[in-house]
């Protein structure tokens, strides 16, 4: 292959401009329109988390979603969302404020406050340089760091305004890609905070390690987690692994090892488009009790 | 591999790397090639602008050595300074050396005049920025060391990285990389505007020799692009901007060491590394970022 000199180091890509044609019969159902009548919650952005003690010299950008049916003499479900910039999108492949309207005045999910969080990245020191990406260190990596930051510094900054739950049976975290492993492994080492996990094409790949877990997952005792994973065939095939066997690799791990999991299949490449086309499914089985 | 590109496009906001395996970086009808022997530990590889390599001995030689980039020949290019660890030429045209034989940081003119930086340290290798900051590592103390560009001397870190080695700095110079090794990581940090370091983290894992628990990381360089190059146990290991291994080039000699790596010859794509009594090199497909 010949070196693109210009996309070489790191690139802001815009997912919906380059979708493959495997991609392309996965729309946006209805539950992902904006409707008529259904209450909408707010969405907020934060100011930009810089103070982080865990990833020190770190900055990122992230917002809130409050549905408009949260009470704060109730305690809300939560939801976080890892490369939450994508999912928060009013225009996105995700629209999660939207489909959060739509299932929570159905009364298909519960109450639920989004956290949509970005992976850190270093600041440049001037204009010359680029800031320095911390995604695949943060969400890549095996080990409870990820778990911690969000239970030491994210969950209680958002407590400080609103009421969340302590139950760990109310709290889910979502990811696409690097962001679906890092969902699953939060609630891998965490159980006690996060039991609900949604991975899309997940990087369940030798990234950094993360290519262990259905060995672990087999040879674990049973962790009390509910799981949801989503890939295309069409997807990944690189040097860090193969990330439709990987993922088969990881149904197949949960399933004999007796998880409360969902797998589906597509036909999709590295895309978000069939997550996201069947996200309201994917929440309504999540939250189902 | 467009695809893989195009496929990678992900969902979010963020930054993200092109995925590029090996094959995007070596051709293995350009396998290593002895290309300079007779040494008892070579060592410090650095580049000049055209391309020349300079190396050291540091057990057994005289001072600098040069491989000319358009003779491949091999000389004594300054004489009377044995046991140089780490080496590179700064933006002043001098090169600054590890003299860890004498436990000082130097800095010397192309005809041999020398300069003292500093004196009473173990340094091991060294990165100089474009902005005059100087990093060296001191393996037996866990400490990273600064010297400003007006001579202050600063311990930048200390006590995290275990056994650090080798050090280079990163394409934009915004971050600085240091290799364990006693240990698995290259950590980094963030260069601030007056040389400090923050945020420094384990961002990098190394592969492991299977059984043992140090990936004995070594020499280091940065790819023009933005990737970096370190020398273990088992071979040349890369990584690209966002920390994440990409491929794991051979060692010359599967029995022998490679300590000490660096792009040079005339387009800068040619990767070089010290491995024991020899230096050898190969082609590869992308360019250094030192010396250019």
């Amino acid at each position: 292959m010949k070196f693109l000199p210009l996309a070489a180091a790191s690139l802001l890509f815009a997912t919906l401009a380059h979708s493959a044609p495997q991609d392309d019969q996965y729309v946006l159902g209805p539950d992902s329109q904006v409707k008529e009548g259904v209450p909408q919650g707010k969405v907020t952005q934060m100011p930009a988390w810089t103070n982080s003690k865990i990833y020190p010299g770190t900055t990122r950008d992230w917002w809130i979603y409050v549905p408009a049916q949260y009470k704060a003499e109730q305690p809300a479900n939560v939801m976080v969302f890892c490369d939450g910039g994508g999912f928060v999108k009013a225009d996105g492949q995700f629209r999660v404020p939207v489909v959060f309207d739509n299932l929570i005045a159905k009364g298909e999910m519960p109450v639920t406050i989004g956290i949509f969080i970005n992976p850190g990245a270093f600041p440049a020191t001037n204009p010359k340089e680029k800031p320095r990406s911390n995604r695949s260190f943060e969400y890549d990596s095996l080990g409870d760091v990820h778990a911690r930051f969000l239970i030491e510094e994210i969950l209680p900054e958002v407590s400080k305004t609103y009421k969340l739950t302590s139950d760990p049976e109310g709290r889910a975290i979502c990811g696409n890609s690097s962001g679906g492993i890092c969902a699953f492994t939060v609630a891998w080492e965490r159980p006690d905070a996060f039991r609900k996990v949604v991975s899309h094409i997940g990087s369940f790949t030798n990234i950094r390690g993360g290519y262990v877990y259905p060995a672990l997952v087999r040879k674990s005792e049973k962790k009390p987690l509910k799981v949801f994973l989503q890939d295309g065939k069409n997807d990944l095939d690189n040097q860090f692994g193969n990330w439709p066997l990987a993922n088969q690799d990881m149904a197949a791990s949960l399933k004999f090892a007796g998880y409360d999991f969902q797998f589906v299949l597509g036909e999709g490449t590295h895309s978000g488009k069939q997550g996201g086309a069947i996200l309201p499914d994917t929440l309504r089985w999540l939250w189902k009790k | 591999m467009k695809r893989t590109l195009i496929s990678l496009c992900l969902l979010s906001t963020s930054l993200f790397a092109k995925d590029v395996s090996l094959q995007d970086y070596i051709s293995n009808d350009q396998p290593w090639k002895e290309v300079a022997s007779g040494y008892v530990f070579t060592d410090g590889l650095c580049c000049d602008a055209a391309g020349n390599l300079f190396f050291t001995d540091v057990k057994g030689g005289k001072g600098i050595y040069k491989l000319d980039a358009d003779t491949g020949k091999v000389d004594l290019f300054l004489d009377n300074l044995p046991g140089i660890s780490g080496l590179q030429i700064g933006t002043d045209g001098r090169f600054y050396a590890c003299h860890n034989k004498e436990q000082r940081i130097i800095a010397i003119t192309m005809k041999g005049e020398v300069e003292v930086l500093l004196t009473g340290v173990k340094c091991n290798d060294l990165v100089v920025s474009k902005a005059g900051n100087l990093y060296f590592t001191e393996t037996p103390t866990q400490r990273i060391h600064l010297i400003t560009k007006d001579k202050k001397h600063i311990v930048a870190d200390e006590g995290h990285v275990v056994k650090p080695n080798g050090i280079t700095i990163s394409a934009d110079e915004g971050t600085l990389a240091v290799s364990e090794y006693g240990g698995k990581h290259v950590w980094t940090w963030r260069i601030e505007a007056d040389g400090t370091l923050t945020g420094g983290a384990p961002y990098m894992t190394m592969w492991l020799p299977v059984g043992k628990e140090s990936a004995a990381g070594d020499g280091a360089t940065t790819e023009v692009n933005g990737s970096y190059f370190v020398t273990t146990e088992l071979g040349v290991q890369i990584f690209d901007v966002t920390g994440r291994l990409s491929g794991i080039i051979a060692k010359p000699d599967p029995l022998g060491k490679v300590v000490s790596v660096e792009f040079a010859g005339k387009d800068h794509d040619i990767l070089y590394v010290a491995g024991g009594e020899k230096i050898y090199g190969r082609k590869v497909k992308v360019k250094g970022y030192f010396g250019r």
